[in-house]
Formats: structure tokens, sequence, C-alpha cells
């Protein structure tokens, strides 16, 4: 598949997330329509086909990658990426692989996404594992959590270098020229906290990033750190119970203002709304999996249409932005600086 | 260099195992590999060769020598 501008070529899973494939191929052929990257579709040919046709979408917009396979939620993340060769999943992180896609997206299995992406594209040296952070949409877009979910045990060491994708994350994505880190923990104090907090704090300590310390979970979302940092277990609760909260807040207005049932409805789901607040902005339930060597995007399960479009931009922007080369140089920086084992 | 060495060289960059710890009777969880670990190297072992290790094949490898002398038959057989 030959370059044929120099506009971003993004490999998009055709068949992963809960409303594959008709969802993913609405919102990329949205995307191909606005005419700012070439979307290739990747997955099994006739039931892609069929979509198009069925959205009255024309063959000649997207091209579509073959892939017989496809690996389902629930299937053991390492062990399906090699039973499943031929998977869209595959397919699609071995285009990235070939230059024949400058990016990758997927709505399914977030696991089986990782282990592709760390097995055929390698990781970036200094880089143990793959990693995804974001910022937490409306109240604190633009703070980095990471690791937010893919790595549930982590050792120190591999919590240095989710700051450091952090920190190229919050300078390239947000333009904060050094941006400051902090260790999630359950005391502002040093020696607050859990065996790797206590032992990351001192390794982040020296590792030349702008690292302010411990930050409590009430910081969060005030911004006092550009990067938080933590292991992908905490980021993932904390994830999920900030997901929570809209919908939690209007159950309980409702519930404790009951007078006000009508508006407070009214106004959270056409105004304000609440329910959604960690899905709206182009970021929303889809991040970039840092580490490995080359941009992979990881979408939420049940993105829908929008959510696709929003990820190919956002994948536009990370290729643009050379977010791979940027974490490169950040690492091989610190090396020579001698400030990373 | 020998097929076990390049196989231990492997292993050992992508699951950052001390290559002195490597022995033939360890098994992936006492070289503290996990299981993205393990597909990692099985799949650089299997482009590094140009072989095909099936899964059926390496469910039956109980420690680091049964994956060793899977990789050296293989390879034999490629002449």
């Amino acid at each position: 598949m030959a370059q044929s501008s120099c506009k971003a070529r993004i490999a998009v899973d055709a068949m992963g997330g809960d409303f594959a494939p008709g969802e993913i191929v609405k919102g990329a052929a949205r995307a191909a329509r606005a005419g700012e990257a070439e979307i290739i579709l990747v997955g099994q040919q006739d039931v892609v086909l069929a979509e198009m046709e069925r959205q009255g979408i024309p063959r000649d917009l997207m091209p579509v990658v073959h892939a017989a396979e496809v690996v389902n939620e629930g299937e053991a993340s390492a062990t399906a990426i090699r039973k499943k060769r031929q998977s869209s999943i595959v397919i699609g992180v071995k285009l990235v692989r070939s230059h024949e896609a400058d990016a990758f997206i997927s709505a399914g299995s977030s696991g089986a996404v990782g282990a592709a992406a760390a097995t055929y594209l390698g990781m970036i040296e200094g880089m143990e594992r793959p990693t995804i952070g974001g910022g937490f949409s409306s109240f604190a877009p633009n703070i980095v959590v990471m690791d937010l979910g893919v790595n549930v045990d982590s050792k120190p060491h591999q919590l240095v270098s989710f700051a450091i994708a952090g920190t190229v994350y919050a300078r390239t994505m947000y333009g904060i020229a050094n941006p400051t880190v902090g260790l999630l923990s359950t005391g502002s104090e040093e020696g607050k906290g859990n065996d790797l907090v206590k032992e990351s704090f001192a390794l982040l300590r020296k590792s030349g990033l702008n690292f302010i310390g411990n930050i409590e979970g009430n910081d969060i979302l005030t911004g006092r750190a550009n990067v938080i940092v933590c292991d992908g277990f905490i980021g993932n609760v904390v994830l999920k119970f900030y997901e929570s909260i809209g919908d939690r807040a209007k159950v309980w207005l409702m519930a404790k203002y009951p007078w006000v049932k009508g508006l407070v409805g009214w106004a959270f789901d056409q105004v304000l709304p609440i329910k959604k607040l960690s899905y709206e902005g182009e970021d929303a339930g889809i991040g970039i999996l840092w580490g490995v060597d080359g941009v992979v995007r990881i979408a939420h399960g049940a993105c829908k249409a929008e959510h696709i479009v929003h990820g190919i931009n956002a994948a536009r922007k990370a290729v643009a932005v050379d977010i791979v080369g940027n974490l490169k140089r950040e690492i091989a920086l610190l090396k020579q600086q001698g400030k990373l084992q | 260099m020998t097929v076990e060495e390049q196989v231990k060289d492997i292993v050992s960059k992508i699951a950052h195992i001390d290559k002195e710890i490597m022995s033939r009777e360890a098994t992936f969880k006492e070289m503290k590999a996990d299981s993205l670990d393990v597909v990692q190297a099985l799949v650089a072992v299997e482009e590094t060769f140009d072989i095909e290790i099936p899964d059926e094949e390496a469910q039956k490898f109980r420690n680091f020598g049964d994956f060793v002398a899977f990789v050296e038959q293989e390879v034999s057989k490629k002449g």
C-alpha cells in the first residue's frame, strides 16, 4: 500500500468494540470524508464491505485489509494474539510495523491490543511495559494519570517509565513545557504509602523529571501535578470511580431535592450532561498506548462513531507531534544524564 | 553463537531476566517472566529463526530447557 500523500494513514480495527462493525465503520467513514487522514479498515472483508454497503459508503472511500479472525473479549490476551495471528488486532498492528499505516486504533480487547503492540512493534528501550494515560475530562482535562489499567502489578522502575511517558504526553499533547510529576499516595509526606510508592519515590526523586513528591487523591482534579503516576490497579479504580460521579450526582440530587427533579433531569441531560462527565472532549474514552514502538490507540469498548472520529484525529496529532520519537529522545536524554538505570 | 545462547539473549532482553539465572531447569515463572513476556519471546524466537512454535507445543514446555530443545529441533530440521 503506497503512501499517496502526506496525510497520516490510520488503520482502524473494524471488528473491535461493542458496536462493531457498524459504529466503527460509520466513524471511520466520517473521518475519511473529512479528508484529513487516509483510513484503512481492518477486518473480515465480507462483513466490513457488507456494512459499508448497508451504510451507503462507497467502496473506494476506504481500503479494507482482510483479517479472517476476531479476538473476542474475555480471551486470554497474550495467548489470543498468538492463536489468532490473522485477527484484525494483529494485522492492524503489523500494518504499523510494516509502515503501511502510521497508526492503529482498536476498540477491541485492550489487553490483546497491548499484547499485540508490545509483541509485534516491540517496546522502546527503557520502557518495559505499555501504558495508557490520560486526563479526566471536564474537571481536569489537562492532567495525565498514568497508568490507567494496563499494568495492575507494577515495579518501581516501571512507575518511573510511566512518569517519563506522562511527561512527554503533557509536553507534546498539552504544550506544557516542564510538566510537574506527582506520585499518587496516601499522604503528601515522603515515607507515606506502600512499598511500591516508597521505592518509586526514591527513584523519581533522582530521575531528572520535574518531580514534586507525593500527591493525594484530593489533588488529582486540582491540577497540582500535571502528571500523576500510579500503578494500573489504582489508576483504573480511580478512573472508573470518576466515571461514575456524574451519574451518581444526578441520582443523589434528584433524591435529595425531588421538587427540582424535572429541572435537574432536564439540566443535566440537556445543558450539562453531567452523567457524561468523563466522556466529553476529544480524548473521550480513547488513549494512546505509550511505550510501544509505534502509534497505537485503544478505544473504549463501548465507543460510538464520534469517538472513533475523535480517536482518528488524536492519532493524527500523535503522529504529527511524533510521540514515539519524543519518548525515545526523552529516555535517551535522561540516560545520558545518568538519571536512569 | 549456539541456538541456546541466541534464545537466552532474546528471552533475557524481552523479559529483563539476568542470564545468570536462566538455566534449562528453570521455569518461566521461576524466572519471573509473565505471560506477555512469554508470548513476546515466542514470537521473537519464531521470527529470528523463521520457525513456527504451535501453541499446543508451547503449552508442553515445562521449563526453559524444553523451549530451547524444541527450537533446536526445528532449526536442525531446516538444515
